[in-house]
């Protein structure tokens, strides 16, 4: 039953940017606004970011396997409300239930993995799924919204969502080993260490990594999906085809490190700078060529492989309770999806409006110079005076144009050439405007890579309990400075 | 001896650089849509029609430049303003004007600007005339025609006398546009004849 718990982590992470690819299609099919329709992204993660240390704390109150099947049923029902909507503000109403649920099962299934797999498998467990339910989720969404519709994106995940209720109730009487960790003086079993009365401080290095790293990766999942799909005009399924590389070389980075032996808080640098890197490539690509996006994404890939599952682990790892430890690296991360879209969003539709600007005097130019007759030129600059007009805002589809216009025989190879002119023309005022947002990201990383080399002021402590255990040494791996953080 | 773990920050920093270096060289930071340039730079015209087509072509791509030039902004920008703002200034109708008369001047010298015998078979095969009357001018000697009619005379006409506010106000309609234009290029021919017949007289 650990696969269908590990399928739900995935499923709720994935959900952070799953739509990504559909939003265009969500806005058309629900008449939204483009502000109405970020809200889809921008609400998942706020109210996931929110929502995760209560849910934490929530799980400390009650039975952890009551609460998870709740949060995953919770979690099921909304998807299936998502599916179902008729209107933006349903949608909207669903998706921050969707987060709530998502939240409780997310918290509630690392402590039912912990229970059934020890601390150690079971977390290993959780951050792996999280780190594939992230890197996969505009993958998923983008061949779904491609394949079927939207909605499918949705509808795919209420089953398994549904299986893992009876598999989170079960867990709770059937565990699989007992619970490595050993039992507490007071008698408590492996449960308690995770949702306990053992405090740590949150870590806060390791967090403000992640957060300003989720908001880089932003940019490289948020902003390339949309370079590919509204800028460069490839279909869902292609650009989704395309993004596959950075879950590709994420799954790469892990053996990599072992290769090298490398420190984790190298491995977390290193991977900093790696995504610093590919965006950097990504702000500047020779032209509109998907091949031009491969290496920069394999740069982001690596660099999220080396990086999310280590910080997840030096937030969490011996640090208690384990739960409420999970919910802060959660909402960290959810928060930096937040600010990266906060951040990204103005900026990039900012550019995109002073783009138009360059882009039609560059059509212009091109039209007026083309080899065209009068007649030509007049029907060409009309059809594509009606299409600027109708795509106002949006990179427009100059196909559309093209495709209505009577040119004489003798005329149509040099209206072709104008019509590859013009769209390459647009492809370069687009990808203009997404220069300065791959920037910033690479900027955040830079900055994670910053927050990252800071020199830890001391090892995490263990505090003294209301029983009178604890204090640093309890546990080796606090002391150890590549396991630790401040 | 230096670590192994040195290698994945080293390989990290050659394949960054690499790919970075890469995209550059390929032209990757000017991967940028193309600059109009300057609003005097010199603008080459290439018309691809003949006849009257062509002249009314060219004529407009070099008023265009000049115009654009006079207003201090690029052939496209001006293009853009006149095509979508529904309304056209003073300084633009002037601005255009001017520029359609430096054109033809241009034109003129640079011996691109076509004799009047050289168009007449297409100005009468457009024009609605008497048969009888149309034959005749037919069989007029192209001396005769090109002496009777002076073209730059007549595009100065036609020019002084073309409602360009109007005509930029019904860009989308281009019977209305050719209507004008001709009726304008007519009145232009008539008034030349005659000044030219009025300077014959002592």
């Amino acid at each position: 039953m650990a696969p269908l718990l590990a399928v739900t982590v995935a499923m709720v992470l994935a959900d952070s940017a799953v739509v990504t690819l559909a939003l265009p299609d969500i806005l058309q099919h629900l008449n939204a606004t483009v502000g109405q329709v970020a809200w889809v992204l921008i609400a998942y993660n706020v109210v996931l970011a929110v929502a995760a240390v209560p849910a934490a704390a929530l799980l400390k109150l009650g039975r952890p396997e009551v609460l998870s099947a709740i949060g995953i049923a919770a979690f099921a029902g909304s998807s299936a409300a998502c599916a179902a909507a008729g209107s933006i503000e349903v949608l909207l109403i669903a998706r921050c239930v969707q987060a709530l649920g998502g939240a409780l099962a997310l918290i509630g299934c690392l402590v039912l993995l912990v229970v059934d797999r020890g601390e150690r498998r079971g977390l290993a467990t959780w951050i792996t799924a999280g780190v594939i339910g992230t890197a996969i989720g505009p993958v998923v969404g983008g061949l779904l919204t491609q394949a079927i519709s939207w909605q499918a994106i949705f509808v795919v995940q209420v089953p398994f969502a549904a299986l893992a209720v009876p598999a989170a109730m079960y867990r709770s009487t059937h565990p699989r080993s007992p619970a490595r960790r050993p039992a507490t003086a007071d008698g408590r079993e492996g449960a308690d260490e995770v949702t306990g009365s053992l405090h740590h401080r949150p870590a806060l290095r390791a967090n403000l990594t992640q957060a300003l790293l989720s908001a880089a990766l932003t940019a490289a999942l948020f902003l390339l999906v949309l370079l590919l799909v509204e800028g460069w005009k490839h279909s869902p399924a292609t650009a989704a085809l395309t993004v596959s590389v950075v879950p590709i070389a994420a799954l790469c980075a892990a053996p990599l490190a072992r290769l090298f032996s490398t420190p984790h808080h190298v491995e977390v640098a290193v991977g900093c700078f790696l995504i610093a890197g590919g965006l950097a490539g990504l702000a500047i690509p020779p032209s509109s060529h998907l091949g031009w996006t491969i290496a920069p994404q394999a740069l982001v890939g690596l660099g999220l492989g080396l990086t999310v599952d280590r910080l997840t682990t030096m937030a969490m790892e011996a640090r208690l309770p384990q739960a409420t430890h999970a919910g802060w690296t959660i909402a960290a991360r959810h928060i930096g999806v937040v600010v990266g879209l906060a951040i990204l969003t103005p900026v990039f539709t900012a550019d995109l409006a002073d783009a138009e600007d360059p882009a039609q005097q560059a059509i212009t130019a091109l039209v007026l110079d083309a080899p065209l007759r009068p007649q030509a030129k007049i029907a060409v600059a009309q059809a594509l005076g009606d299409e600027l007009n109708a795509q106002h805002g949006q990179v427009p589809d100059l196909s559309s144009a093209f495709a209505g216009l009577d040119v004489d025989p003798d005329e149509r190879a040099a209206t072709d050439a104008l019509e590859r002119d013009l769209t390459d023309q647009l492809e370069r005022a687009a990808t203009l405007a997404f220069r300065d947002s791959f920037l910033i990201g690479a900027g955040l990383a830079l900055l994670a890579l910053l927050a990252a080399l800071t020199h830890p002021r001391s090892p995490a402590r263990r505090p003294a309990t209301a029983d009178g255990r604890g204090g640093a040494g309890e546990d080796p791996g606090l002391l150890d400075p590549e396991r630790s953080d401040s | 001896m230096t670590p192994r773990w040195v290698a994945l920050p080293v390989a990290a920093v050659i394949a960054v650089a690499g790919v970075i270096g890469v995209q550059l060289a390929q032209g990757g930071g000017a991967y940028e849509p193309l600059s109009p340039p300057p609003a005097c730079a010199e603008r080459p015209v290439a018309a691809q029609a003949e006849g009257l087509e062509g002249l009314t072509e060219r004529l407009v791509l070099l008023g265009l430049a000049d115009a654009a030039c006079t207003l201090g902004v690029s052939r496209e920008a001006l293009t853009l303003e006149l095509a979508q703002s529904g309304s056209v200034s003073d300084e633009q109708v002037d601005a255009l004007r001017e520029g359609l008369r430096s054109a033809m001047r241009q034109m003129k010298s640079d011996g691109t600007l076509p004799q009047a015998s050289d168009l007449l078979d297409e100005a009468l095969t457009n024009a609605d005339l008497n048969q009888y009357l149309e034959r005749a001018i037919r069989a007029l000697p192209d001396r005769v025609v090109n002496s009777a009619i002076k073209i730059d005379d007549v595009l100065d006409r036609a020019i002084t006398s073309l409602d360009l506010r109007v005509l930029l106000t019904n860009l989308d309609d281009q019977s209305e546009i050719e209507d004008q234009v001709n009726e304008a290029v007519t009145q232009a021919v008539k008034d030349s004849i005659v000044a030219r017949l009025k300077g014959l007289l002592p």
